[in-house]
């Protein structure tokens, strides 16, 4: 049935290669979608120990990029949402499990508000509370990849306000030099907090920057999760050829607060009600049947909520495990 | 330690080399038996360190092994912690124990946390070697010994080795450890020889402090440059007839309090004499374990010497005019003494 869905872009016939793309995409964004949409009316509710930081609206960037990675692939995510490690193959009770504390959680309870997941078999690194941390670590992790003799590629996430920090200059400089397997990805949401991509950057685009570090710079839709996936297959390829590393630019949008409670007084390009422009949702709908992304949409809806009252149903963790994990 | 003082008693299997050499030959070892284990920094290549302490290395290992990378401290010690947690075992190499602070967030934020703030998924294998302290001449910015801040840090081991002997069997037990490792090389030590097992298996333990010298009139817990000045001090005092005890604790983190305790409480009194600044050194953390420890037991204060409270003066005349020297050692355990 995928294989009839209309396809916009080029005239020729859809293949079935990408009809299980597009479906595959569409499931791993609506998977997002709900926990976000069920993260979010959670809060508002209830409250939340710690800060959540919505990653609604970026889905297609967070699926689309991850798709491109093999299950051995290093990652390091960035602060915006549980996307990346969900599309890694995290289960989403280890992720709704770290945000509530719970035994369940990939930190087995030591998480709880901000991010830290992590899945060393899926590759998933974890995320450093200091931004712009994982220039750096993610280039140690390709190196490792190298060393071991292994193809491994290195995934690093990262917003726009992150790629001011000196440890972008830093690791992109030697990334370069040393052709390091590495995929940087920009999720460019305009905002870094209450400051503007203008007032943070003197050129319009992060992309522009690669020149300088004799890397490819490549700006792509970051609504668009197809393109997405394609530009970070591209560059995926490349690096795990040894051409080195590449920076990829998605153009997206920051849809909600910095963290899930800011009643963003500093904007003035607020979007009222649920309404995302250019929902990545409705863009992959072009490619897929709208029976099979209605019935992924409720599969989707349905785990969301039954695993987050699972989840709050699980038990914390003793609280000695404070003292657990300062030493191997 | 029984153990470890026969390793190091003099015989056969054993080399006179420096300092410097030793932590050479326990990298080359440890590379040569681990072929995860890799170094970056600057100028560690081609020209086998500004302190000449890699030399050969990249001859015997090459380039992929021992990276020559451009000056940038944060990546150094960030790319190091990454690989680290992906399985290989990276020996990281700033020029100046200084510029701990430039990779401040990766050793302090990153290489000392990242395990625990992830359940414990990871580890992190890494060794940052620094070279610390007066060097004659270098200046504010790069005579520091900022081996303190290691211990207010949970998460990383800190190594000050103060013999050749020790430095390479400390570095060899760092580059071994799962967890990463601070490791604290005295620029002023790196041309001093002394006698150092070729065993490819000697190993120093962390956690295990040295007695350097027996007495029962005064336990001295010294580090670093300042054990042999506390030693020489202690001659000075044993020609007066008081035996002074001469503890290097070796190790910081973890920290042998078990020994400096035993000690204290049989000679009454203590002091603690480091090149770090005085204030909140890991002198004063010292001194408080044991007023907490043995109050009872003892028949004064403890006292603390350390750095004046001042950046280091470029002169290398006035530079050591900042640190303790031997005559104030004299002097202090004197007063100690008749306290
Ligand atoms: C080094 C550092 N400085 C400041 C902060 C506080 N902070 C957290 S997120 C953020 C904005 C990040 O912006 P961006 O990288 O564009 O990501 P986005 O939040 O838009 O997804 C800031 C300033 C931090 N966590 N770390
Ligand atoms: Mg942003």
């Amino acid at each position: 049935m995928a294989s009839s869905a209309p396809r916009k872009r080029a005239a020729t016939v859809i293949t079935e290669v990408d009809a299980t793309r597009a479906t595959d995409l569409y499931r791993t964004v609506a998977r997002i979608r709900a926990a976000e949409l069920v993260l979010q009316r959670h809060i508002t509710e209830h409250g939340f120990g710690g800060f959540w930081h919505p990653g609604l609206g970026q889905e297609g960037v967070q699926a689309g990029a991850v798709a491109a990675l093999r299950t051995d692939d290093y990652m390091f995510i960035a602060h915006r949402g549980l996307g990346y490690a969900l599309a890694k193959g995290m289960s989403l009770e280890s992720l709704f499990g770290d945000l509530f504390a719970r035994t369940v959680g990939s930190t087995g309870g030591k998480g709880g508000g901000t991010v830290h997941f992590v899945d060393p078999e899926r590759g998933v690194l974890g995320q450093g509370g200091a931004i712009g941390s994982s220039f750096v670590l993610g280039a140690g992790a390709a190196i490792s990849g190298q060393m071991l003799g292994t193809d491994r590629v290195c995934a690093i996430f990262f917003g726009d306000g992150a790629s001011s920090r000196g440890t972008w200059h830093e690791s992109a400089l030697q990334a370069s030099v040393w052709k390091l397997p590495i995929v940087w990805i920009c999720e460019n949401n305009g905002w870094a907090v209450s400051a503007r991509i203008s007032e943070q950057s003197p050129t319009e685009n992060i992309a522009d920057r690669a020149s300088a570090y004799g890397v490819p710079g490549v700006i792509v839709d970051g609504q668009d999760a197809i393109a997405v996936f394609d530009a970070v297959t591209e560059a995926v390829d490349r690096a795990r050829a040894g051409h080195g590393p590449t920076l990829i630019e998605a153009k997206t949008m920051r849809i909600r607060g910095h963290y899930e409670g800011d009643r963003q007084k500093y904007r003035d390009d607020l979007l009222v009600g649920d309404e995302i422009p250019r929902d990545p949702l409705g863009i992959l709908r072009e490619h897929v049947p709208a029976s099979v992304a209605d019935q992924l949409d409720d599969d989707a809806r349905h785990e969301a909520e039954s695993v987050l009252a699972s989840v709050l149903e699980a038990p914390r963790a003793d609280p000695s495990i404070i003292y657990k994990d300062v030493w191997s | 330690m029984t153990e470890q003082r026969t390793q190091e008693s003099p015989g056969d299997g054993v080399s006179t080399i420096n300092y410097a050499l030793a932590i050479n030959h326990a990298m080359a070892e440890e590379m040569r038996r681990d072929s995860r284990v890799w170094i970056l920094g600057q100028d560690v290549g081609r020209m086998g360190g500004v302190f000449g302490v890699t030399r050969g290395l990249l001859d015997e290992f090459g380039p992929l092994r021992v990276r020559d990378t451009a000056i940038n401290e944060t990546f150094i010690v960030g790319a190091a912690a990454g690989a680290a947690m992906t399985g290989t075992i990276p020996i990281a190499e700033l020029q100046f124990a200084d510029f701990m602070l430039i990779a401040g967030d990766e050793i302090f934020g990153k290489l000392a946390k990242w395990r625990y703030m992830h359940g414990g998924k990871l580890s992190l294998p890494a060794v940052v070697r620094v070279p610390t302290g007066l060097l004659g001449g270098v200046g504010a910015e790069h005579s520091q010994s900022l081996e303190v801040l290691g211990m207010h840090f949970p998460g990383v081991k800190v190594a000050l080795p103060s013999t050749p002997a020790d430095a390479k069997g400390l570095l060899k037990s760092a580059i071994r450890d799962p967890n990463p490792v601070l490791f604290f090389e005295h620029k002023g030590l790196y041309r001093v020889k002394g006698e150092v097992p070729d065993d490819p298996e000697f190993l120093v333990p962390f956690g295990v402090a040295a007695v350097r010298r027996r007495g029962d009139a005064l336990t001295v817990i010294a580090t670093g440059m300042m054990v042999d000045r506390t030693l020489a001090a202690a001659d000075v005092l044993a020609r007066e007839g008081h035996e002074v005890e001469v503890i290097d604790p070796r190790t910081l983190v973890p920290l042998d309090m078990e020994t400096i305790l035993e000690s204290v409480q049989r000679t009454g009194r203590a002091m603690i004499v480091h090149e770090a600044v005085r204030t909140a050194g890991a002198g004063a953390e010292i001194a408080s374990r044991i007023h907490e420890e043995l109050f009872f037991a003892l028949d004064a204060p403890v006292w603390r010497l350390g750095a004046i409270d001042t950046p280091i003066p470029q002169d290398p005349e006035l530079e050591q005019l900042c640190i303790p020297q031997v005559p104030g050692i004299v002097e202090a355990m004197r007063g100690l003494i008749a306290l």
